[in-house]
């Protein structure tokens, strides 16, 4: 029944393509909940870590697009914490959602079809690439 | 998770400090804004400042703290435009402000022409009002404007804002007219000013407080 309920629920939402493209933050943060839950400092540090120190996200940038993505539905609150005996109460966890999924998604697609445009015009040399 | 005691040594103190500059300057995000986010921002950022902290010297935290207003002049202005339109913003709020400085520039004008009239036709049913209708129209212009950008940009009750405006601005030139007024002009009639700047008191108060109650009459409806 829920699994129903949530498919009649995706048919009701326009599709994803049309809130291309997101902003880097948006993207960013997306990603960073693509494999798990996390709060506020999780997402800045997962970040900040992928790209090697090059994004950093303030924290009006990134409780501005939480923000906006609770409001679109594309991430939610979580109540459920990995391990409420080491983890401040007061920290705020936010997972994807499926509608959440296809967007960052469509997004990474469109990233893709960038990068293959870029390839087919030389722009990006083999090992470039590869790093 | 570092527990709160261990926050609150005094090795901290310069934790505790940036938390509380960053706290204040929180006040520039929209109320509903910092209402839902403002605890777990200054979380993050306390965070975040702990780790910079730890992981290098000043250089680093200038750094920080430059990314951190760059943040800030950002997103607080973004905020903002994104609350205009939502409830009691001032999209929202843009028929019945209209009505309310339409009616103030009415009366204003409606009392200027009065005047202008009284003083062109030596009209002595009018004059007889004149004090009271020359502090109406000068204290209506500024009183309404700063009571209108008061309530328009903080969250100050707009009848009290009005009152304590109001107050200042028929108060204070009423005094020193009556005092300095005499001394300047041997015809001046300083009763007559004060009963003026009376009159345009509680003439303007009594329309703000009138127009508070209209809409506390229409919140319940809503």
């Amino acid at each position: 029944m829920k699994t129903s309920g949530k498919k009649a629920a995706n048919l009701t939402k326009p599709p994803p393509e049309r809130f291309l493209p997101l902003t880097p933050a948006m993207f960013h943060i997306l990603l960073a909940l693509a494999d798990r839950e996390r709060h506020g400092y999780h997402i800045m540090q997962e970040v900040e870590e992928r790209t090697e120190g090059k994004v950093h996200l303030g924290p009006g940038t990134l409780y501005g697009s939480i923000k906006r993505m609770l409001a679109a539905g594309w991430i939610e609150e979580t109540e459920e914490r990995p391990d409420a005996d080491l983890d401040d109460e007061r920290r705020r966890y936010y997972r994807l959602t499926d509608f959440g999924y296809r967007v960052a998604g469509a997004e990474a697609e469109r990233l893709e079809r960038l990068v293959k445009s870029a390839r087919m015009k030389k722009l990006l040399s083999k090992t470039q690439v590869s790093r | 998770m570092m527990p709160s005691t261990e926050r609150e040594q005094p090795g901290n103190l310069n934790c505790r400090l940036a938390r509380q500059v960053y706290c204040l300057l929180l006040r520039g995000y929209p109320s509903a804004f910092r209402d839902e986010y403002g605890i777990a921002m200054e979380q993050v950022f306390h965070d975040c400042y702990r780790a910079e902290k730890e992981r290098g010297g000043p250089w680093r935290l200038t750094a920080f703290w430059f990314r951190t207003l760059l943040d800030l002049i950002k997103t607080v202005p973004q905020e903002h435009l994104e609350n205009l339109g939502k409830e009691n913003s001032a999209m929202k709020n843009l028929g019945r402000d209209v009505v309310a400085v339409a009616g103030c520039v009415g009366i204003i004008l409606a009392a200027f022409l009065l005047l202008s009239y009284g003083r062109r036709h030596e009209a002595s049913s009018i004059l007889m009002f004149g004090y009271a209708l020359d502090a109406l129209v000068v204290t209506g212009a500024i009183g309404n404007l700063i009571v209108f950008l008061l309530v328009k940009t903080t969250r100050l009750d707009a009848v009290r804002v009005a009152l304590w405006t109001f107050l200042i601005v028929n108060g204070v030139p009423a005094i020193v007219l009556a005092i300095v007024g005499g001394r300047i002009d041997p015809q001046f009639r300083a009763t007559a000013t004060l009963v003026g700047y009376t009159v345009s008191f509680l003439f303007w108060f009594g329309v703000h407080w009138a127009w508070s109650l209209t809409k506390a009459r229409m919140q319940p409806a809503n």
